[in-house]
């Protein structure tokens, strides 16, 4: 009875085996598979990680060429400027002039009157005198002149407007050079932490955006003439400064 | 009163954009910095300094920092502050009132809006 037991036990033992024979030869194709991708992503993943230290290198070139642009559209925004306020000296000048022109006329019209007013039989020779020197005439396009010096001078004025676009773009440009900078910082830490196999922790990065989010720079800042943003503000400090502080701090409280 | 105006601004740009608007609508006394930092300095520094423009994002001291600064001191607690920015949003407009702004423009701006928030502020002060 005992040697049957023990041949009992022994046929399980070899049927435990076989079945961790038939387990292994249904595992070995799965491992096999498992070397092969490993095999095949090695490489890939050295390649991605290549590309990172590679596009993190590029970028504070981009940083870089990012405020050359900046710097460059101020330069030539403050050399349209200068040319501005040359033209808005010049316009200045010939204003001055055109006033003395109006008045000589004036005073020449007076001359003629009072001349005219001394002599009256001058048999039609007044009036010849009159319409030779043309001083209404002349007035006239003096007039006209004015008006166009008016003209220019608020065409100056809109370019003096438009040239804000210059402010509100590199406070754009400022927030994609820090966008780019944040990546770069995170692609460094990414690959400290991965070389130390430790954890990646971020947090450190994301505070220090939170800071610096609005310390120079508007993300928002947009150039856009339509007066929805004034007419906002306009509304909220005719509201607000009807309001006492302590309203306000109240109506506004987070 | 004459006025002089002290215009803050990190762009020189818009400083210059700025001081032509003034001179434009008939103001030509002004000085200028280039952040809330040197505001503050020059403002201690210059007695005759009777109006305040100023952006809002700067380095260093931003412009609603120096609006607190200046209001935070007795002497300079009714100075006339005006506030030139791109920031047009609710919470931004609303933040700049209860830091007590005067008046408030969002860029970009016309010389006449510049005169009529002058002349407003000067009107209730």
């Amino acid at each position: 009875m005992e040697n049957h037991s023990n041949m009992d036990q022994v046929f399980e033992k070899l049927g435990e085996l076989k079945s961790f024979f038939v387990f292994g030869q249904k595992v070995v194709p799965v491992i096999q598979s498992i070397i092969d991708f490993m095999r095949d992503v090695v490489p890939l993943m050295e390649y991605v990680n290549n590309s990172i230290q590679e596009s993190a290198s590029k970028i504070p070139k981009a940083a870089s060429q990012i405020n050359s642009v900046t710097n460059a559209t101020e330069m030539a925004t403050s050399e349209i400027l200068d040319i501005v306020d040359a033209m808005s000296m010049d316009l200045s000048k010939i204003k001055n002039e055109l006033a003395d022109l109006k008045n000589g006329f004036f005073n020449q019209r007076v001359a003629l009157e009072s001349y005219g007013n001394q002599h009256p039989n001058l048999n039609g020779q007044f009036e010849a005198l009159q319409s030779g020197l043309s001083i209404d005439e002349l007035e006239t396009k003096v007039v006209s002149l004015e008006e166009i010096v008016k003209k220019i001078e608020g065409d100056s004025n809109n370019i003096t407007l438009s040239l804000q676009v210059q402010d509100i773009t590199s406070q754009q440009l400022a927030s994609v050079n820090h966008l780019i900078q944040s990546v770069q910082k995170r692609l460094s830490k990414l690959m400290n932490d991965l070389s130390k196999k430790g954890p990646v922790d971020v947090s450190e990065l994301e505070q220090e955006d939170e800071n610096t989010r609005s310390a120079t720079f508007n993300p928002d800042a947009r150039y856009e003439k339509s007066p929805d943003k004034q007419e906002l503000a306009n509304e909220l400090f005719n509201t607000g400064q009807k309001t006492s502080q302590d309203e306000i701090d109240k109506l506004f409280a987070k | 009163m004459a006025l002089k105006f002290l215009v803050v601004d990190d762009s020189v740009t818009m400083r210059r954009i700025v001081a032509n608007s003034l001179k434009a609508i008939g103001y030509e006394a002004f000085v200028e910095a280039g952040d809330g930092k040197e505001a503050l300095t020059k403002l201690s520094g210059d007695d005759s300094i009777n109006f305040v423009i100023t952006d809002w994002n700067m380095p260093e001291v931003s412009g609603l920092e120096l609006v607190k600064s200046i209001r935070s001191t007795d002497k300079f607690a009714k100075l006339p502050i005006l506030m030139v920015t791109t920031r047009g949003l609710k919470e931004d407009i609303v933040e700049a009132l209860q830091a007590r702004v005067n008046n408030y423009i969002v860029k970009p701006f016309t010389p006449q809006i510049l005169r009529e928030k002058i002349d407003q502020i000067l009107a209730s002060a």
